[in-house]
This record gives structure tokens, C-alpha cells and sequence, in this order.
């Protein structure tokens, strides 16, 4: 068991935070470790969206080994590449130290501070002590089940055992296919991973893609504003429960599903991306922008089908409204080209679906 | 098709409530909001996407393509929550002294009293192990499992949904889709009943290639099982589990 957490802690963590190192001049030079982890994993996620989905749409025998070690190539390839990468650049730690330092002097923000935390602890820990019977599961963590156990992807019907024909919707979507990855990888059953680890994983992850947000909008103001930003997204979250179909009720009930993953990490991603966008809108974003808002739009199709059509029109009717706001045609050329995979994906869907 | 949108609007809004609140910070910031960057994304952006979402033409195509059961993920496109909690935290940075930790604590009341408590939700219960699956599942599947082949086996609708989340080693003649679908399975109404008809659950069991029956142990069982080639097996949380015989389990 402790193997099992040792590696599922380098795959979740370490590796996404290394590989992250390649995007951490996205946003601001320094240690950044947040975007980071965020952006590391989303650059995984697409990778394996990449790997994975032709060897699906090629069934054969025992095809998830190979996307295992595919994958296990890609990975191991991408973190080079961020170490490389990560030689030429400096980190600054003493910005951290400096940001606690200042903490210490407003004993408010401190004890907002220990709110956020105490909240989000609440969640992780709610989310491993408590089961919830969700329908959906039968489908998705027995999808992972299987896969990690027979190595076949979508050749099994997940709620009975029986053989069945690839299902387009869901072999294009392949986020169930990523939790066996992980469950392979570490030897943890499928059900674990899916609902212990995953959760404490991705919450903690959304949390952090708000932080990001809210770094950006209160970096100018007060210590205490940031902290009263994140302590009312979680108690809007916490209380996200007045219909079952919020992306809030999502992230704490459906966590490890590919579309709570859509609706909670890659679209409010996306929004940190559009806000650093529209604040540098009379500057050039660098290549290293354009490549993980591709990226992203990428991971969401790994996530949901409709994941192509939401990132897609989040991207769209981001960079139009920086156009009519700033009158800089040349952003629609990028911003299309980081829709180029989820239209592909959309067009394979309703070709072969 | 325009009431269809509106009413998958409701259904994902509850109460409604938030949504008020919603509109409320929209017009918050877009009154008081200067900084173009920050009117872009939370003013503007989920203008757009609302007027996007009441769309016909884009309703009709979405749904036509995709379906209208999922017209609803749209919604996950606004930003509710950032929006509110941007704007709340704006208000409140205006306001000094106990007028700031009024409104803090109105604030935290109101998004209290408008959401509900996902934790409150009746389908969460205590976690029983690691898999997230009633500990019964586990026994169960850890009996019945033979190592190197699979083997089928037919359980009680409220085991369907964790079986094959546990173990993928183990078959069913119908899974948890037989219960959310019109078309009822013939075998999982007979497993249903208020008694379990040993004559007619052996034919389908024998149809359906079931190596084991798990039965709850309070259901009344009509007929020998002996007599249908069923034995003993094991009983374990409240089920009682009986072999196939008839059905070898060769390697």
C-alpha cells in the first residue's frame, strides 16, 4: 500500500509539477509551483489523449499495455524535455518566504487563511470517508476496472461483463482509460483510485486553478482579499448542492468522471487562461501560452465529448471579445489553431458515431 | 424547443436563488468594475455565453447533435461561482469595520440559505472500505470468485452498481442499465419478486450460463434448490449465495 501512494504520489504530483516547469513563464517567472502542477497535468492528460485514442480506435488484443507504455514513453520524454528546460531557467524561492513574512504581520488574513484551509481539508477528508451511490460509476470506475485488469479497452460491456463493439462516444473520451493507467501503474484496484485517490487529487486541484485565479485579481489590494475569495468559492461549492447537474455538485460527488473534470478543472482553467489573456492583450503572448490553451482544449476532449464543443466555444468567444475589445485581428489565428484537435475530434465523432 | 432550454435552465438553478445573486453581482460589476480585463471575463464573457445558451438555433443544432439530456453542461461555460464570490469580495473590500463583517456574514448566510449542502444529499453514506462499495460486495465477490477465468453470477438490484466496480472477474446476466432502462430484463423481474421462484429463476440462470444465484437471505424461496441443481454455498451480510451446478467451472 505504501508503494502504491509513493507512486501514485510521483505520477499525480512530482511528474505534472516537473513537466509544468516547461509553461511556468505563462504567467510570471518564478517558482509558481500551482501553474505548475496544473498546467503539467492538463500537458499530460493531452498526451495521453494522443496516445491513447488511436490505439482504441484500433482494437486489439491487450491494446491498453501498449497505451501504458506509450504513455510511460511520452511522460518520461516530457519531463526530460522540462528538466532540459529547467537548467536555463532560475527559480526565485525568496518570493515565497517574502509572501509569508508579510502573512505573519495581518493576523486577519492569517486566520481567513486557516479557514480556506480547514474548508478544503473538510472536503478531501469528507471525500474519503464518505461513498456516494452514483449510477454513473457502474459505468465508468467498472470501465476502469476492466481495463486495468484485461487489458482491453471498450471491447467489454463495463455493466455486465459481456463483449461489445466500441462505443464512439465514450473511446473518444477516454478519461476512464487515464484512472486504469493509474491503477496499473501503481497496482491500487481501479475503485480506489477512482474514488479515494482521484478526489483528494482533483479537488485539491481545482481549488488550486481558483487560487491562480485569484492571485491575478487581488495581487494589487489587500492581504485579506484572496482568502475571502477562495473561503466563498468554497462555501459556494459546499453548498453547490441545489440541483444535482452543477459543476460544483460535480466536482464533490462525480470527481474522478471525465466531465466533472470538464466542468471543474479544464474549464475554469480555461478562464485563468482567457484572464491572463485579456490583461496582456497589447502584448504578444508567447508561444508557450498558445501551446497550453492547445493543450487544454485538448485534455477536454480526453474528459467528455462535449469537452471539444466547450473548450472550443470557450476559446472562440474569448479571443472574439478580445478582438472587438482590443481591434487585434492576429489573436483568432492562434486561438483557431488551439481548436484545430477538438474540431478534429467533434468531425471523427460525427463521421464514425 | 425554447421551453425544453428554459426548463433544463431551472432544473440545473434549484431554487433559483443562486442565480439572483448571480445576476446581481453581474450588474455589480458592470457598474462598478473599470478594469477592462476583469469586465471581459466576469461581465461579458457570461453574457455571451447566456445569450449563447438561450439561442434556438444553437439549442436546436446542440441538441439534435448531441441530445438535450446533456443541454445542460452548457451551464458549466458561466462562471457562477467566480462571479459571485469576485463581486462579494469587492463589496466587501469598500466597506470598513463592522459594516465589512456584516456584509461578510449576510453574504455567507445567503449562499447558505439559497444552495443546499451536497453532503446532505441521502445517496452519501459512511464509506465501508477503500473500494467505496458496501463491504457485502467484497465478501460476496471474494467468494464467489475463481482465480484465472471469470464466472457469471446473479445478484440483488441494489448490488448491481458496485459488482463490477470491485471485481471485473465477476459476470451478471444484467447489469445496473436494466434498472434505469424502460425495457426490463425477464430474469431481473424475477429476481425482484416478493418471492424467489426457484422453477422459473433456474431456467433463466441455466439460459443466462449463471454459475451463482445470490439471493437475499429475508426473501421467501418457493421450491427446493436442491431440486434445481442449486447448492449452498455461502452466507454472508444478509445474502445467501447457491452454486449452479449445472454450470461446471472448468479452467
Amino acid at each position: 500500500m505504501v508503494w502504491q501512494i509513493i507512486i501514485l504520489f510521483l505520477v499525480l504530483l512530482v511528474l505534472p509539477v516537473l513537466v509544468g516547469s516547461i509553461f511556468s513563464g505563462v504567467e510570471h517567472k518564478g517558482l509558481n509551483l500551482p501553474l505548475r502542477w496544473v498546467s503539467g497535468q492538463i500537458c499530460l492528460w493531452a498526451g495521453f489523449q494522443a496516445v491513447s485514442v488511436p490505439l482504441i480506435l484500433m482494437p486489439r488484443e491487450k491494446g491498453f499495455f501498449s497505451v501504458v507504455i506509450l504513455y510511460m514513453v511520452f511522460g518520461g520524454a516530457m519531463l526530460l524535455f522540462a528538466l532540459g528546460m529547467g537548467i536555463k531557467r532560475r527559480v526565485r524561492l525568496r518570493a515565497v518566504s517574502n509572501t509569508a513574512a508579510a502573512l505573519k504581520k495581518d493576523k486577519v488574513a492569517l486566520l481567513l487563511w486557516g479557514l480556506v484551509i480547514c474548508l478544503l481539508l473538510l472536503q478531501l477528508i469528507l471525500a474519503v470517508v464518505l461513498a456516494y451511490e452514483e449510477g454513473d460509476d457502474a459505468f465508468y470506475v467498472a470501465v476502469s476496472s476492466v481495463t486495468s485488469e484485461s487489458g482491453t479497452m471498450y471491447q467489454v460491456l463495463p455493466y455486465t461483463g459481456g463483449s461489445t463493439e466500441l462505443d464512439m462516444r465514450h473511446g473518444l473520451a477516454p478519461f476512464p482509460i487515464w484512472v486504469a493507467f493509474l491503477a496499473r501503474v501503481s497496482g491500487m484496484h481501479a475503485a480506489t483510485v477512482a474514488q479515494v485517490v482521484l478526489p483528494v487529487t482533483l479537488i485539491g486541484m481545482a481549488y488550486m486553478i481558483y487560487y491562480m485565479i485569484g492571485r491575478r485579481l487581488f495581487s494589487g489590494s489587500s492581504r485579506r482579499g484572496l482568502p475571502l475569495f477562495m473561503l466563498f468559492l468554497e462555501v459556494l461549492v459546499i453548498f453547490g448542492g441545489q440541483s444535482l447537474y452543477t459543476a460544483e455538485n460535480f466536482l464533490l460527488v462525480r470527481t474522478a468522471q471525465g466531465k466533472a473534470v470538464l466542468a471543474c478543472i479544464i474549464i475554469p482553467f480555461l478562464f485563468f487562461l482567457l484572464l491572463l489573456l485579456f490583461e496582456r492583450m497589447q502584448k504578444r503572448q508567447g508561444a508557450e501560452y498558445w501551446i497550453l490553451l492547445g493543450l487544454t482544449t485538448t485534455a477536454g476532449c480526453l474528459c467528455s465529448t462535449q469537452g471539444a464543443l466547450l473548450t472550443c466555444v470557450l476559446v472562440g468567444m474569448g479571443s472574439l471579445s478580445a478582438v472587438v475589445s482590443c481591434r487585434r485581428w492576429r489573436i483568432l489565428i492562434p486561438a483557431a489553431a488551439c481548436c484545430l484537435i477538438p474540431v478534429g475530434m467533434a468531425v471523427f465523432y460525427l463521421l464514425l458515431g | 424547443m425554447w421551453t425544453d432550454v428554459v426548463g433544463v435552465f431551472q432544473k440545473y438553478m434549484g431554487t433559483g436563488l443562486i442565480v439572483i445573486w448571480f445576476l446581481g453581482a453581474l450588474v455589480y460589476l458592470f457598474l462598478n468594475e473599470k478594469r477592462r480585463e476583469r469586465r471581459l471575463l466576469f461581465v461579458w464573457l457570461p453574457v455571451i455565453v447566456l445569450l449563447l445558451y438561450f439561442n434556438p438555433l444553437f439549442a436546436g443544432v446542440f441538441c439534435s447533435m448531441l441530445g438535450s439530456e446533456i443541454y445542460f453542461r452548457n451551464c458549466w461555460m458561466i462562471p457562477f461561482i467566480a462571479v459571485i464570490a469576485y463581486s462579494a469580495v469587492c463589496i466587501l473590500e469598500r466597506l470598513k469595520g463592522i459594516k465589512q463583517l456584516l456584509f461578510g456574514t449576510a453574504a455567507v448566510l445567503l449562499i447558505v440559505v439559497s444552495g443546499k449542502l451536497v453532503y446532505a444529499n441521502p445517496l452519501y453514506s459512511r464509506a465501508e472500505n477503500c473500494y467505496h462499495v458496501p463491504d457485502s460486495v467484497v465478501h460476496l465477490c471474494d467468494a464467489i470468485v475463481v482465480p484465472g477465468r471469470e464466472v457469471m453470477a446473479v445478484f440483488p438490484s441494489e448490488l448491481l452498481l458496485y459488482v463490477r466496480q470491485y471485481s471485473p472477474f465477476v459476470c451478471m446476466p444484467y447489469g445496473r442499465n436494466s434498472f434505469v432502462t424502460d425495457e426490463k430484463n425477464d430474469f431481473y423481474i424475477a429476481m425482484e419478486q416478493d418471492v424467489m421462484d426457484v422453477a422459473a429463476l433456474s431456467v433463466y440462470a441455466d439460459t443466462a450460463g449463471c454459475h451463482y444465484i445470490v439471493l437475499r437471505e429475508d426473501k421467501e424461496i418457493l421450491g427446493e434448490p436442491k431440486d434445481y441443481g442449486w447448492e449452498f454455498f455461502e452466507r454472508t451480510d444478509g445474502y445467501v449465495v447457491y452454486r449452479n451446478v449445472k454450470m461446471p467451472l472448468d479452467f
